[in-house]
């Protein structure tokens, strides 16, 4: 195994060689992002065929489902960067944990929405404590803790720090939250309700599903790169290299 | 090397113990104030639902479970508070002793204060609510296992905000994820043994919750502790 | 008591090497080199917000330096390390207002031990608090509240005393009673840093001096 994967790791670990990498990559990330959302929304919407039982009123899942994802991988992704913020005391770490979180809690949001609004007529009703459903609104408010406990900091590097711990009991939480109330569930009423209608999902359906995932992930990373820029510029305001920033900003 | 008398480590539990017990008994003003607010919460269902005793009968248990965590919500904050504002934890830090162990003194200490009285009113709760006296015992096992899992839960959070100023609201939010599991199977132990059901699986859940927390917990609060203060 | 040098006599009790500190990336005090053994006395000056208290609470391992090195007894400091050894005395005292004198200094000496030789009323006596032992501390003076907190050093059989201002809120004699105190302390080999952000007279010979600058 080479080296040089660590070794640019490190580097990159370092502020003003994120704060470039990230600048670089951001436009990139955005600008595909946004194609392949319309690509997959147009495929979603436009091309792929009605369900049987359905009818139109599945393609909120082209939203629903990619977004379900999404707030789970960015949960994991904060729990690995709060991992490594607090063994290792990576700055770099920290900041990416802290600026995944309202990304995160904004997808378990969409997810949330959209979800009901699909289960207003599906099932006639706006919200079932389904095990699934739970599990999301838990976890929305798993970010939400993580949040309001960083930002109730004065030191902002003690408040990242002090979230990153939060952030990984939530991830010990989030399975034994799950296991419990698919236990409740069947105690009260035997889970009736399947996430997914169709058992077995039309080709047509698949693609604009993953392009949207793909869509989703590329505009996490664009947003991930802004918000880690920005709190890098307010950490190490008092660097070198953020003040050359600014004096190049003045004069140009 | 000085000749001293180091305290084993039974003593200094015994210390941090009696100090927080004592403290509690001269505030027992306090100590009243979760009880009070259980009995005004508890009597506040009939007004909301009606006093028809049925209805009362099948959300007792609930109800009852919810009130007894909402007023230790409410003494949650004051776990550590007093003792960071006036430094005692500090000194506490620097002992000799280990604190995950210190720290599982203070949260007994802090569920003996706090859970340990609304534990005795909660038969007089459930009773308001005409819950089946069959029912009674399997309340107790629920509060006795669920009451430390909740002090022991919210202590590692209240060590978590202890570098911050004011943290009511905070706590409320951090605890109820966690607090979800305990409330299903102290609730689901309930609902079984109203239906004539079998309840000692639930029980037996949050026997091994409890068992694994009174383990691992005082350890997250010592480490959360020290991250929190660590500025 | 018996003496405290154990150790080396060429490793110091407390060693700090280009140590610094910063908060948002502002420095709070730059390097500090400095090396504490048995039997020294340090005076560390600065104006108000010069770092003395960040610095006192690395020292005691509350706080990671984040630049520098911190050796105790030739090792690196971690709280676990040197728990026990040293006894901290901050702005805020660790009374509890609602026990007495009597009760906040049992307590202590329910974590730390207690020296040979040493019990609550002797050391209370020796504050010069008889009387007071069962007051509630909330009823007691500011300066009254700090000579409790000054007995606990009588208590604590540590060989390092980190005392952050503690002439603040003390009359006359117990200025006196603070110097008296480190008096015998160094002299039995203990080690102490103090802070002050004004001048001290110190009798017992020269002691070591860091002026910090804000």
């Amino acid at each position: 195994m080479a080296n040089w994967i660590p070794l640019w790791l490190h580097k990159l670990s370092s502020p003003p060689v994120f704060y470039r990498f990230a600048g670089v990559l951001r436009p990139w990330a955005i600008a595909l992002a946004v194609l392949l959302g319309l690509v997959a929304l147009y495929g979603g919407l436009v091309l792929a065929p009605p369900d049987y039982q359905q009818g139109d009123d599945y393609r909120i899942i082209f939203i629903h489902v990619p977004s379900a994802w999404m707030s789970l991988f960015i949960y994991g992704v904060m729990g690995v960067a709060a991992f490594i913020a607090l063994v290792w005391r990576i700055k770099l770490a920290e900041v990416v944990a802290m600026a995944s979180a309202p990304i995160g809690a904004a997808f378990t949001f969409i997810t949330l929405v959209t979800g009901s609004l699909w289960g207003v007529r599906m099932w006639g009703t706006w919200w079932t404590w389904d095990a699934r459903l739970t599990s999301e609104l838990v976890l929305l408010f798993l970010y939400l803790g993580v949040i309001a406990l960083y930002h109730s900091f004065e030191d902002r590097r003690q408040g990242a720090r002090t979230a990153a711990f939060l952030a990984l009991i939530g991830i010990v939480n989030v399975p034994i939250v799950h296991f419990s109330v698919v236990w409740w569930n069947t105690l009260h009423q035997g889970s009736t309700i399947k996430l997914l209608g169709p058992s077995t999902i039309a080709p047509g359906m698949v693609w604009p599903l993953l392009t949207m995932m793909v869509a989703t992930k590329l505009y996490y990373v664009a947003s991930l790169c802004s918000r880690a820029r920005a709190d890098l510029l307010a950490l190490e305001s008092g660097k070198d290299w953020v003040r050359q920033i600014a004096e190049n900003e003045v004069r140009g | 090397m000085l000749d001293t008398r180091r305290p084993g480590l039974v003593h200094a539990c015994m210390a941090v113990l009696r100090r927080d017990l004592t403290l509690a008994w001269r505030q027992r003003g306090d100590m009243m104030l979760p009880v009070l607010y259980a009995l005004i919460v508890t009597s506040l269902f009939p007004f909301a639902l009606g006093p028809e005793s049925a209805l009362l009968r099948r959300i007792a248990g609930g109800a009852v479970l919810v009130t007894v965590l909402l007023a230790m919500l409410l003494a949650l904050d004051a776990m550590f508070r007093s003792d960071i504002e006036d430094g005692s934890l500090e000194q506490l830090m620097l002992a000799p002793q280990p604190l995950a162990l210190m720290m599982g003194m203070k949260i007994l200490a802090h569920w003996l204060a706090t859970a340990l009285p609304l534990i005795v009113i909660a038969p007089l709760l459930a009773g308001m609510l005409h819950l089946p006296g069959a029912v009674m015992p399997v309340l107790l096992a629920a509060l006795l296992l669920a009451t430390p899992l909740l002090s022991l839960l919210g202590g590692i959070l209240v060590a978590l905000t202890a570098g911050t100023r004011r943290s009511g609201m905070l706590l409320a939010l951090m605890l109820l994820p966690l607090c979800v599991p305990v409330v299903i199977f102290a609730a689901g132990a309930l609902a079984a043994a109203q239906e004539g059901l079998p309840w000692i699986a639930p029980i037996a859940w949050l026997g091994a919750a409890l068992v694994l927390a009174v383990v691992l917990a005082p350890l997250a609060c010592a480490a959360a502790l020290r991250i929190a203060l660590d500025s | 008591m018996t003496e405290m040098t154990d150790a080396p006599a060429t490793t110091p009790l407390l060693e700090a090497r280009a140590l610094g500190f910063h908060r948002q990336d502002e420095p709070v005090f730059g390097p500090l080199d400095f090396r504490l053994a048995a039997g020294e006395l340090m005076l560390i000056e600065g104006d108000n917000g010069s770092g003395k208290t960040t610095l006192m609470r690395i020292l005691t391992g509350l706080l990671r330096p984040e630049e520098g090195e911190l050796l105790w007894r030739g090792e690196p400091l971690t709280w676990d390390r040197c728990s026990g050894e040293v006894v901290f005395l901050g702005h805020q005292l660790g009374l509890k207002a609602e026990l007495s004198p009597r009760e906040n200094l049992a307590f202590t000496i329910g974590l730390h031990g207690h020296r040979n030789q040493s019990d609550i009323d002797g050391a209370l006596r020796q504050v010069g608090l008889t009387g007071y032992e069962d007051e509630p501390v909330r009823k007691l003076s500011a300066g009254q509240k700090k000579r409790v907190a000054l007995a606990r050093l009588l208590l604590i059989p540590a060989a390092l005393w980190l005392l952050d201002e503690p002439y603040a809120n003390l009359d006359r004699s117990g200025i006196e009673l603070v110097d008296a105190l480190l008096e015998a302390h160094i002299a039995h080999g203990g080690a102490a840093l103090v802070t002050s952000h004004g001048a001290v007279q110190f009798h017992g010979g020269e002691p070591q001096r860091i002026r910090l600058h804000a």
